[in-house]
């Protein structure tokens, strides 16, 4: 059985939620809550860095998480081909470790914002995204006080060639993001962060009226990349 | 509040000997208010507090109800009205950091946070502080320990604007086989974990126990600071220490400090136990006095058998979590305190920790007069008007700003949320249906004109909304915010409010569980804010994909309204907001209607006969209305006639009453007869009073009129309002 690592920093709280999303949608693969400092890259198939706010959000998002011993070993996985996902905090930390380009600033209105968004999938590779289809439509929430996605024009028109894009629909845009950033990958797609939580958006009952779980792909594609590659 | 020279000669009579400074300062946190509950002791007992389901009652850190067969949940409220008047921002962070702590001393796990706000009017620039201070706090502090706020109350008044109420509530989830009724041996260890201990939150508890100083600024040394990261850490510790079994007893170091968590276990379990201060840990060098009384926050203390040291010390380790071992109980029945070898304090626990009762006078006030005025004539107003008054009230507006800087969906089990029920819904666990429906509730202005039926109307609102999502409730907790108990006047209102909580719950058969009381909420020149009760309810679901939300859902299906309306205008919203007006008859508590209201809508839940539901409050039949309208962007259409209102002449007396025990439900487009059919059964008054429609318009037909709002009009103002005011 495929066993999926949940890195949980001094301070993440939806690693539960990461692994329950799991048992949502009744997938068979191990998911097991990981402290980062027992984590050993040899016994893992795949990584996920979930939400919350890792050493308190201290200096700045992601910043102290990402200069951990713990980020060194995730970024020896990620060149042995290992798939990574950074949910919230989590693409905040890769993205400091510079495991993905761009940067994640303080909202726009610079306040928290906790609400649902829908966002399009642009270009999907990689074994977090294999099921789904370009152009589709996935929602879920955002809950973040930095989350603003912000890169300079070359290294974008490099990830719009290249990489899957994520983006927030047309009046959806929660926090000022350029060109409506929501989640970006890796080239090879084997990385993949984002600000939207899709360990909330899965099964009917926690999504409100007029909105799909748009989260359920993220889980079912690396449940079946695992199994029969992507 | 300092110890009166009664009480300072009650101290040597106790030790026989003049009394170190040590055991002073020890005293006075511990016979403060805050503490000993000393003015309100002897009613509480009034309060109702068993039921088949209550497992824990009152007198621990928090309480224990059973929601589901072994699965149990722990409701908490706590006041921050003094701190957060002086520092918003740490004032209600560290409210939400000890109700969080409350929580886990039975090892329960924090599921909920609620909030209940009570601040002056929002465009007011000393309140706006306030707000903006107090919602950041909140924010932070809850969205970093990684616990949903999930629901609460604001309200806003100008009698808030400099000493606002920050009530906050903490709900937990235990099992049955994991809850820790806690056994203190003679032999076991005091462990303090969590941060050192600092200077900050000095005899905070007394100075909780007294008025505000006019300049509020020089009290700011008895704030204490946030810092929600080891909270989080406290949390996951204790979640591993508990389902390990490796600790017998867990305390909050809360108010009054080490003095009061450690005299509370020893009498508890009629202990002594010896101290040695200079090994806690410490921020910087206190003195022996300041480590006895501090409120530094994120501090707990374990209890555990010395043979468990080693396995408790490597938990501690693995999450880098500072601790110091400081003491060990034993069967003296005294508190020794040693700093570096020299006994500082040594004091008899039982007189440290003695109940301590007093009989306040209670006179009412004059000014309560105004809660027993009829209200004749009212010059007759453009309803249109009043409604889109109404509805940009700050009391009534969507408090979106509000409550997108809350992280509401962490833990991912929140169904039901903010701004779309009456109450909120959580499962209580992944995979399970099963779901538990919390809310918290108040109404300033009817407990300050009539603090009885206002504090029973208080109870009477959260048994609807917890009934409006399809939930069954099964226990309170109530927060008593009133003035100064050495003020008859005063004293007065918080007797009524108990008294009128007391009446209520006891006719509903909803236990209290819990429940605190904040006194001296009054301003330096002495007048006591709005005295205020709030009420945190839970209630249980068995499906939670059959809870209630309140907007419409589809067009062409018939709206209900359940009970009986009456001309209850007297302490409305739209009393106020129309016509300045704060007097007047509130509505009365309606205790018998409320059941069998109640039992009528959970019928048409399990029938499946309905597709919204909500509560009539504040605002009335019009508002509740052009809420679930706004919600669902969906037209309503009523005949104001086919209201069952008694003794009613006007339309505003239908459209903006107060009267309680009502509900306005959607059902299903086929399911009017089947429905009316049941109420005839039931015995209830229930009557169709419109369709939803396609048109974008709410729409009352009235005898002579056609009142008539553009739905996108009232949108516009629902979403937009609070911010605007707030600027």
């Amino acid at each position: 059985m495929p066993r999926i690592a949940v890195i949980k920093f001094p301070g993440t709280n939806c690693d539960e939620d990461v692994v329950n999303a799991f048992k949502r949608i009744g997938s068979s693969v191990e998911a097991k809550v990981v402290w980062y400092k027992e984590f050993n890259e040899k016994d893992w198939d795949a990584i996920i860095i979930p939400g919350g706010f890792s050493y308190g959000d201290w200096l700045r998002a992601g910043a102290i998480a990402a200069r951990t011993h713990t980020m060194e070993k995730i970024r020896r996985s990620v060149e042995k081909g290992i798939p990574v996902l950074g949910i919230c905090n989590g693409f905040q930390i890769l993205v400091e470790a510079g495991l993905l380009p761009g940067a994640l600033l303080p909202n726009e209105h610079g306040k928290f914002v906790c609400r649902w968004t829908r966002t399009v999938i642009e270009n999907p590779k990689g074994p977090w995204l294999t099921l789904a289809s370009s152009g589709e439509e996935l929602d879920m929430p955002v809950a973040h006080g930095e989350g603003r996605f912000y890169i300079d024009y070359e290294s974008y028109s490099l990830l719009e060639k290249e990489s899957s894009i994520l983006r927030y629909m047309k009046g959806y845009n929660p926090n000022g993001s350029i060109y409506d950033v929501a989640g970006i990958t890796s080239r090879d797609g084997l990385v993949f962060g984002l600000m939207p939580h899709p360990e909330r958006a899965v099964g009917r009952e926690l999504v409100p009226r007029g909105f799909n779980p748009g989260g359920e792909v993220v889980f079912r594609s690396i449940e079946f990349s695992l199994k029969k590659g992507w | 509040m300092p110890l009166t020279p009664e009480e300072i000669q009650e101290i040597r009579e106790i030790l026989k000997r003049e009394p170190t400074l040590e055991e002073l300062a020890m005293f006075e946190a511990q016979w403060s208010e805050h503490c000993s509950y000393k003015s309100s002791k002897r009613l509480l007992k009034l309060l109702p507090t068993t039921s088949k389901r209550v497992v824990i009652g009152p007198g621990r850190d928090a309480p224990a109800v059973e929601a589901f067969p072994g699965i149990l949940v722990v409701p908490k409220i706590e006041s921050h009205n003094h701190p957060s008047a002086v520092d918003p921002y740490n004032g209600a962070a560290t409210g939400i950091g000890g109700v969080v702590r409350d929580i886990l001393t039975l090892g329960a796990k924090p599921i909920a946070l609620l909030d209940l706000l009570y601040f002056g009017e929002p465009g007011e620039p000393h309140s706006s502080w306030i707000i903006r201070g107090v919602v950041k706090g909140i924010s932070d502090y809850g969205n970093r320990i990684g616990i949903p706020t999930v629901a609460g109350d604001v309200w806003f008044d100008k009698s808030f604007t400099k000493q606002p109420l920050v009530n906050v509530g903490c709900i937990g989830l235990a099992r049955s086989s994991e809850l820790l009724e806690g056994v203190v041996k003679p032999g076991d260890l005091v462990v303090i974990i969590g941060n050192p201990t600092g200077r900050d939150g000095l005899l905070g508890s007394s100075f909780a126990s007294k008025p505000l100083a006019e300049d509020t600024d020089s009290d700011i040394g008895a704030v204490q600071i946030a810092d929600p990261l080891t909270e989080k850490l406290l949390i996951d510790v204790i979640g591993e220490l508990v389902k390990s079994k490796l600790v017998n007893y867990i305390k909050d170091l809360g108010g009054g400090g080490l003095t009061t968590a450690i005299s509370e276990v020893a009498t508890e379990f009629n202990l002594g136990v010896e101290l040695e201060l200079d090994k806690l840990h410490l921020r910087l060098d206190l003195t022996p006095l300041e480590i006895l009384v501090s409120e530094s926050q994120e501090r707990m203390m374990l209890i555990i058998d010395p043979r468990n040291l080693g396995e408790v010390e490597k938990i501690l380790a693995k999450y880098e979590l500072p601790y110091s071992v400081i003491g060990a109980f034993n069967t003296t029945g005294r508190i020794t305190a040693r700093f570096k070898g020299r006994v500082v304090a040594d004091v008899p626990a039982r007189e440290l920790a003695k109940p301590r009762s007093m009989r306040r006078p209670s006179k009412p006030p004059l000014e309560a007069l105004r809660g027993l005025t009829p209200i004749n004539d009212l010059p007759r107003v453009d309803p249109v008007d009043a409604l889109l008054k109404l509805i940009s009230s700050p009391n009534v507006a969507s408090k979106k700003w509000i409550y997108e800087q809350y992280d509401h969906e962490v833990g991912a089990r929140t169904v039901i949320k903010p701004g779309f029920g009456d109450a909120a819904v959580l499962k209580i666990d992944a995979t399970d249906p099963r779901g538990i429906a919390v809310k918290g509730d108040a109404n300033p202005r009817y407990t300050s004109l009539d603090p009885f039926n206002g504090a029973a109307n208080s109870v009477a609102e959260c048994y609807r909304n917890i009934i409006a999502v399809g939930a069954q409730p099964i226990a309170i907790v109530d927060e008593l915010n009133a003035g100064n108990p050495e003020k008859p006047e005063h004293y007065w209102y918080f007797e009524m409010m108990l008294k009128g909580i007391a009446w209520m719950a006891d006719e509903l058969g909803i236990p209290v569980v819990g429940g605190k009381v904040s006194f001296y909420n009054e301003d330096h020149m002495g007048r006591q804010v709005k005295p205020t009760t709030t009420i945190i309810g839970v209630g249980v679901v068995e499906d939670v994909s059959k809870a209630l939300t309140m907007e419409f859902k589809h067009y062409g299906s018939p709206v209900m309204v359940i009970g009986v309306t009456y001309t209850e205008i007297g302490g409305s919203e739209y009393l106020y907001r129309v016509f300045g007006l704060e007097t007047g008859e509130i509505p009365r508590p309606r205790p018998s209607s409320e059941i069998r209201n109640a039992k009528y809508l959970i019928e048409l839940v399990k029938r499946d006969l309905i597709l919204s539901a909500h509560d009539i409050s504040i605002g009335g039949l019009g508002v509740a209305l052009a809420e679930m309208s706004v919600l669902g962007g969906i037209g309503v259409e009523v005949d104001l006639n086919s209201v069952l209102c008694r003794g009613c002449e006007r339309e505003d007396e239908i459209l903006f009453s107060e009267t309680q025990a009502r509900y306005i439900v959607e059902l299903k487009p086929d399911k009017a007869q089947i429905a009316l059919k049941l109420a005839e059964k039931m015995d209830i008054d229930a009557r169709i009073i419109g369709y939803t429609i396609k048109e974008p318009v709410v729409r009352f037909r009235a005898h002579q009129s056609l009142i008539e709002v553009p739905l996108d009009k009232l949108s516009q103002l629902y979403y937009n309002a609070f911010e605007e005011q707030l600027g």
